[in-house]
């Protein structure tokens, strides 16, 4: 590896040759004592009104020796370090640090004046809370890590940086609770992010990816939020979170399916409250699934499934449908997810016009033309909203749902059950970093069912969750 | 991994009694009348207690292949899991048939093609190729579900039972008993699902008596279930063949409400899904352990095991009630003969191989 060397200019050449490109400016001057310094930096990532103030106007005065050290003692930057090998001098500047180099020394001066551009901290628009911390975490990961610091005055709390990334380099946090987390699966976490290698992580959902046990599930392993107060309260479960640096949505691990049937709100408001939101989140999800499913299997195959009143109604507005029923329901469910797919693209304005198309004009024109009948229509409304109840499972249930259609369509009732029982099978069987997906019903721990879909008074849960198996079992006394 | 003690008492409590009640309370009214409970009652006390010898057996963690090839060798180890893998694949006739039934019974107006039936077999591949810990935890969540499902079916039944239908008692005589006895051994085989699975549980002291307190718990359930069933239906019980999808249509609030206890009726037919394959799953199981635990095996026995129960159920489609009847009038005594038979057996090769170990301990 090549290294600085005595001549700066030569030095400052061999750099820059490693950053040609155009944002990388370099700054010339001379000490007070007449010897020659260049600074390089990157133009949009440096500070340079910290830098000119803390770097340029001491060491413009400074009469001192050439040693780095006697140098970096002079400047007023409190984050100053020296190194000697250029490519990690040029890593530097790339991640936005400015370096040193002048005449007479073979070693160059890294000086902690980064400004990355990052939106303010606002909430998060996936997981609003009416009570609760409003707080979300933004792109930059330094930020990041700042905001889970702020909540785990602990030095327990471990946060190691990792790089991954061939050109991103993209810095990734992981962070846990000594003594709380399990060792074995923070070992393992950080050997899966090691040998990650990818040209770019754009952003956290790539990690998720390398870190399932099972990477081509469709069924999400890793858990994600975009609040430090869940992620906080996760990791002092004894979970451990990754934070991506680009990314506002960190990953915790181990995760259970369980997790996002939870919400951050739950804990700040009655336990009751909690436990009949929860089921009602449940409630919603099923229906999303099978709802559309069971219609179509009882007006295919089993009438007898319908009251007989909404079985009259469904009969007079099925009349002249010319489409069957299967086909009819995957028509209004095709448009469903167009019309969900262009309103999250779409501009806000015409986001607007598009749900009055949308809604209106194409539901109501369709139904009086003909095309579809009125109940197909409703039982994707409610499809549709009950999906949204648990968002952090939108892709999965819309998947499911899709699926249970299909097999509704082609054997019935029968193919619905048939398919439970294959997604139930999958479901119990899948585990990541020794915890099981469908914890804490199969297995079956009592214990931690005290925070599942039921939820205890806060005073109630004493003890940390079984499943996770963390070493620190006691949260409260 | 191992299975819990918890799941073993999961199943034999809240997963096995879902696959008495397709055919098998009809099958009791016809054979034993309104004292239909007698002939299960004695099923259920030998059942409890071939389950506590199981699971007493199991106590020292060794599987049957290793307790028969430690005494006899190899050889007549896997002869012996071949033949009692046979005997299962046997034993899932009478379910299979039942679920097939069921199926085109509950889940369609019309006859359906057997092609309807086909999926069931691939579901019952995938089970069958999955490490036992999963079995395990399905049974947690078949528990709930079964628990839920019979809950609510009695919660609205027994308002339109008239339980003094199962009286005089001993109104059927010895030889009705009998014949009832007889004819339901192919629906209590418990014990002979939870030999293959000897070793591959945790054996926590009193699981024994814990398994055939379960066992009870479940028989209880049957009984209350058929109980209730011959105080709606009596003298017309026998013609109800899948009774516990009919049982709870006559609750006043269906009228108002509609067909809510389908609800619960999903959630019986979806455990009885499960019941279905448990016979090949426990095949699959016995002959894995003889030939080596390895994956491609286990996946290539219960491909092989459920493809061959498709082609039997086909040349068996036209048939059903005949082969039902054949299985538990004709072929009864096979039940007895490997459900009680092979523990007993293995008990008594088992004590006289510790006899031995003893004398030649002595000796020395």
């Amino acid at each position: 590896m090549k290294q600085v060397n005595a001549n700066v200019d030569e030095s400052a050449a061999a750099l820059k040759k490693l950053l040609p490109a155009d944002d990388i400016l370099q700054f010339c001057f001379t000490d007070g004592t007449g010897r020659r310094m260049i600074c390089l930096f990157a133009d949009a990532v440096t500070d340079k009104d910290l830098l000119g103030e803390q770097v340029f106007r001491p060491l413009m005065q400074y009469t001192g020796g050439e040693k780095a050290k006697q140098v970096a003692a002079h400047v007023t930057a409190p984050e100053v370090r020296t190194e000697r090998a250029l490519e990690k001098l040029a890593a530097e500047v790339l991640a936005g640090n400015p370096v040193l180099v002048w005449e007479g020394m073979d070693e160059g001066l890294v000086v902690g004046t980064k400004k990355v551009p990052a939106r303010a901290v606002t909430e998060p628009p996936t997981d609003v809370a009416i009570k609760g911390p409003r707080e979300g975490f933004v792109e930059d990961v330094k930020l990041n890590t700042a905001l889970v610091r702020k909540r785990l005055k602990t030095g327990e709390l471990r946060i190691e940086f990792l790089t991954v990334g061939r050109r991103s380099q993209t810095s990734v946090a992981l962070c846990w609770l000594d003594g709380t987390s399990v060792q074995s699966t923070v070992d393992e976490i950080r050997s899966k992010l090691s040998a990650i290698d990818i040209d770019a992580v754009p952003d956290s959902s790539y990690l998720a990816r390398f870190l399932s046990g099972r990477p081509y599930s469709l069924v999400k392993q890793v858990g994600t939020t975009e609040k430090p107060d869940i992620f906080c309260a996760k990791i002092a479960e004894g979970r451990v979170g990754v934070l991506a640096d680009g990314s506002p949505i960190a990953l915790t691990l181990p995760y259970m399916l369980i997790e996002d049937f939870q919400s951050g709100e739950d804990y700040f408001v009655p336990a009751a409250r909690a436990t009949f939101t929860r089921f009602l989140r449940l409630f919603a999800l099923l229906v999303a699934i099978y709802l559309p499913a069971f219609y179509i299997a009882s007006q295919l195959f089993k009438l007898q499934l319908l009251p007989v009143k909404l079985l009259l109604t469904i009969a007079g507005s099925i009349r002249d449908i010319p489409l069957s029923p299967s086909l009819e329901m995957l028509l209004v469910l095709l448009v469903l997810e167009v019309l969900n797919e262009a309103s999250i693209r779409m501009p806000k304005y015409v986001g607007m016009a598009l749900s009055v198309v949308g809604a209106l004009v194409l539901g109501e024109t369709a139904v009086s033309a003909g095309f579809v009948s009125t109940p197909a229509i409703i039982i994707i409304a409610f499809s549709g909203i009950g999906l949204y109840a648990v968002p952090n499972l939108i892709e999965e249930t819309s998947v499911l749902r899709l699926m249970m259609l299909l097999a509704a369509g082609s054997v019935g009732t029968y193919g619905i059950i048939l398919l439970s029982a294959f997604v139930l099978i999958y479901l119990v069987s899948t585990e990541n970093y020794g915890v099981p997906l469908a914890a804490p019903f199969a297995p079956f721990i009592r214990r931690d069912l005290r925070d599942a879909l039921m939820k205890y008074n806060l005073i109630s849960l004493k003890e940390r969750s079984q499943t996770i198996g963390s070493p620190n079992k006691r949260r409260q006394k | 991994m191992k299975l819990s003690a918890r799941q073993i008492c999961f199943f034999l409590a809240a997963v096995a009694p879902a696959g008495k009640l397709v055919l098998m309370p009809s099958v009791l009214a016809a054979r034993a009348g309104n004292d239909l409970l007698f002939p299960v009652l004695a099923q259920i006390a030998v059942q409890a207690a071939l389950v506590f010898a199981v699971l007493l057996l199991a106590r020292d963690g060794r599987t049957v292949y290793a307790m028969i090839a430690d005494m006899a060798g190899g050889l007549i180890a896997r002869t012996a899991c071949i033949v009692f893998a046979a005997f299962l694949l046997f034993a899932s006739f009478v379910p299979l048939v039942e679920q097939k039934l069921l199926v085109q019974s509950l889940f369609y107006d019309t006859l359906p093609s057997y092609v309807a039936f086909a999926p069931f077999f691939l579901f019952s591949a995938f089970l069958c190729a999955k490490p036992l810990a999963a079995l395990g935890r399905v049974w947690d969540v078949l528990a709930l579900l079964f628990l839920t499902g019979f809950a609510g079916i009695l919660l609205l039944s027994v308002g339109s039972a008239d339980y003094g239908a199962l009286a005089p008692v001993g109104n059927a005589g010895a030889e009705r008993f009998g014949r009832g006895l007889a004819e339901t051994t192919g629906w209590f085989y418990d014990a002979a699902l939870l030999l293959p699975l000897a070793g591959k549980f945790e054996y926590k002291k009193g699981l024994a008596w814990k398994g055939a307190l379960c066992s009870l718990l479940g028989g209880a359930l049957i009984l209350f279930f058929l109980a209730t069933y011959y105080g709606i239906f009596q003298e017309i019980a026998v013609t109800q063949l899948f009774a516990f999808a009919h049982m709870s249509k006559y609750f006043s609030g269906i009228t108002a409400l509609g067909r809510i206890d389908y609800l619960f009726i999903f959630a019986i037919a979806f455990v009885m899904t499960f019941c279905a394959a448990m016979p090949v799953q426990a095949a699959a199981d016995a002959l894995t352990d003889a030939f080596g635990r390895t994956k491609p095996l286990a996946v290539s026995l219960s491909v092989l095991f459920n493809a061959a129960l498709f082609a039997v159920m086909l040349v068996f489609n036209f048939a059903p009630s005949e082969t039902i009847a054949a299985v538990t009038r004709r072929l009864f005594w096979i039940f007895p003969l490997f459900t009680a038979g092979a523990p007993l057996l293995l008990w008594t090769a088992v004590g006289i191989g510790r006899l031995i170990g003893r004398k030649t301990h002595a000796k020395k």
